[in-house]
């Protein structure tokens, strides 16, 4: 009897969504703690000062890493995007980036769990599509929490002016694409590995490179051009506030990059013989 | 009638390592067919590239009459598969853990009834997170994982591995169950009281290559037979004369007493007792595990 093509495992779907879920949640909410945390700061005016005073007197790439010439008293849209990309929130979607397509590839072939999965209805290419699906849609969720705790905070806080609520939406899909690019370069890394250490060592590194050629490039002008390599060019707040335009061009390059990369990594998942 | 499952000039290499080369074979519906050889033979590549797992660097495997393909799960709601080193999560019951691996093969909640029936007939406990449960209880979870679908073919690699004698023998009932029922089993395993007792035929591989393939019992029958031969009182044990080596080696001996095992036929070696005092001659029967030592071991009965 010659069976049809295996249905999409949506079972799979749910079952690693629920794994996934306690540490998306925590991860979110720290997230959205973090920007009531900086919308409490950023509303009144001496928390302000106290603020810029303690900025100014960190090392000017630190100041970089926080928003660098954005971080002014006038500015408020500028101090509120502290909390979408401090250090500590970008780690938070770095565990995330990294902890999820380790978790459901590598992590599920050495626990030998992979094996009993392939060994039902399920094909090699689905099982990579859910996991794909969990990284870049977590990933991207992420982001949108990110603008829904600057959402609720400027809702809590009186700030006294008009917050450009759509531009941080704009930031938020924006940032979310970025970061599902890194959920996506994360994800074609535990594709590629027979060893979960090696997929996720590729993977930190590569996004902590980017991290810092991005925050080196802007503290330091004659490597500007260091920036253009990497994935945070394609995330300009200054752009998106300045001209109250969504970034086309620039999430059309981060769609594309999302696209080649899963798609590199799905090829390879499909044609190496995994460690079982 | 569809052939269950067919092997043919199977070869797998990894990098420069030969793991099998040209191996071919055969399973009918309602078979049970043992599949041995010793670690690192590629018993187990053989199984991963029929259930698809490994893509074969040449030949191809059959399962009811459709070519498996690499990563395609082909006919995989009719198989029941146990890998050798049965692990799942660690942290779910084992009822839920083997429900979501049903649901994977389509086949929902209508195989909970046979698993409880499993459960029960095997003792296992199926509230229990699997962590929590012995190396036997969790090896009785992936048989229950292997067999709850009622599968048209069954891939076991070493199913009775850490159970105990009465837990072993319903495993080796529900085999001829299934095989009762029609199924088509594969059986690897290490434990030769095992496959003699539910196969029928069986294939040993050795070094990759298939160096046996036949009835059971005609792979006994190709083994050293053996005569144990009691001397008068006070006869010393004789040395094989240098004509007989090849054929025959003394196995053990005690006083006036000596076992023979020889491959061929007997007269030489009846011939050369006849020179001495001979009070009985037994033949004691062949094991199939005297038999397989002949194919496992290096220096003797390389047919391959």
């Amino acid at each position: 009897m010659t069976r049809c093509r295996p249905p999409f495992p949506w079972l799979l779907l749910r079952f690693w969504f629920m794994r996934i879920l306690p540490v998306w949640s925590l991860i979110a909410l720290l997230m959205f703690l973090m920007q009531l945390a900086v919308c409490g700061i950023v509303h009144d005016n001496q928390g302000v000062k106290t603020l810029l005073g303690l900025i100014e007197v960190l090392p000017s790439i630190v100041k970089t890493a926080l928003g660098g010439d954005g971080l002014q008293a006038g500015n408020l849209p500028g101090l509120i995007a502290i909390g979408h990309n401090h250090p500590f929130v970008l780690s938070l979607f770095l565990i995330f980036a990294v902890g999820v397509p380790t978790v459901l590839l590598p992590a599920e072939v050495q626990r030998g769990t992979m094996e009993l999965i392939l060994s039902r209805w399920a094909t090699k290419t689905q099982i990579y599509i859910c996991a794909a699906l969990m990284t870049t849609a977590g990933m991207a969720s992420l982001a949108m929490v990110v603008f829904l705790g600057t959402v609720t905070g400027t809702n809590i806080y009186d700030f006294g002016e008009p917050i450009p609520l759509y531009s941080f939406f704009q930031l938020a899909v924006n940032g979310g694409l970025c970061a599902a690019a890194f959920g996506a370069v994360a994800l074609l890394s535990a594709a590629s590995f027979r060893r979960t250490g090696t997929a996720v060592s590729v993977a930190v590194a590569f996004i902590v490179a980017n991290y810092f050629a991005a925050i080196l490039s802007m503290w330091w002008p004659r490597i500007r051009w260091l920036r253009s390599l990497t994935l945070f060019n394609y995330t300009n707040g200054r752009k998106i506030f300045g001209m109250h335009e969504w970034p086309v061009s620039d999430m059309l390059v981060l769609g594309a990059i999302i696209l080649v990369v899963a798609l590199a990594g799905g090829l390879i998942w499909r044609r190496r013989d995994l460690p079982l | 009638m569809i052939t269950a499952l067919e092997v043919r000039s199977l070869t797998k290499w990894y990098g420069s390592t030969r793991a099998v080369d040209g191996v071919s074979f055969a399973i009918e519906p309602g078979e049970v067919f043992g599949y041995l050889g010793p670690n690192g033979s590629g018993k187990t590549t053989t199984i991963r590239c029929l259930m698809g797992l490994l893509r074969p660097t040449g030949g191809d495997c059959r399962i009811l009459g459709e070519t498996i393909r690499h990563g395609l799960a082909t006919q995989h709601p009719e198989i029941g598969y146990l890998p050798g080193d049965f692990r799942i999560w660690p942290n779910l019951r084992a009822e839920r853990a083997l429900s979501i691996l049903a649901r994977l093969g389509n086949d929902g909640e209508k195989v909970s009834v046979r698993r409880k029936e499993l459960a029960e007939r095997l003792g296992l406990d199926l509230d229990r997170p699997v962590g929590d449960l012995s190396k036997g209880n969790r090896q009785k979870v992936g048989v229950a994982f292997a067999f709850q679908h009622r599968p048209r073919v069954l891939i076991l690699d070493e199913p009775t591995i850490g159970l105990d004698p009465l837990v072993r023998q319903t495993v080796l009932d529900l085999i001829r169950e299934a095989a009762g029922d029609g199924a088509a089993v594969l059986l690897s395993s290490h434990d030769l009281a095992e496959v003699a007792a539910v196969c029928g035929r069986a294939a040993i591989i050795r070094k990759g290559r298939l160096a046996e393939l036949a009835p059971i019992s005609s792979i006994v029958q190709q083994g050293r037979r053996r005569l144990k031969v009691w001397l008068a009182a006070g006869t010393q044990v004789p040395a094989l004369p240098g004509d007989l080596k090849p054929v025959a080696r003394i196995v053990g001996t005690e006083t006036a007493v000596m076992e023979i095992a020889y491959q061929g036929a007997a007269d030489p070696l009846l011939k050369w007792l006849a020179r001495f005092p001979v009070e009985r001659i037994a033949t004691p029967e062949t094991s199939l595990e005297e038999a397989f030592m002949q194919y496992y071991s290096n220096d003797e009965g390389d047919k391959a």
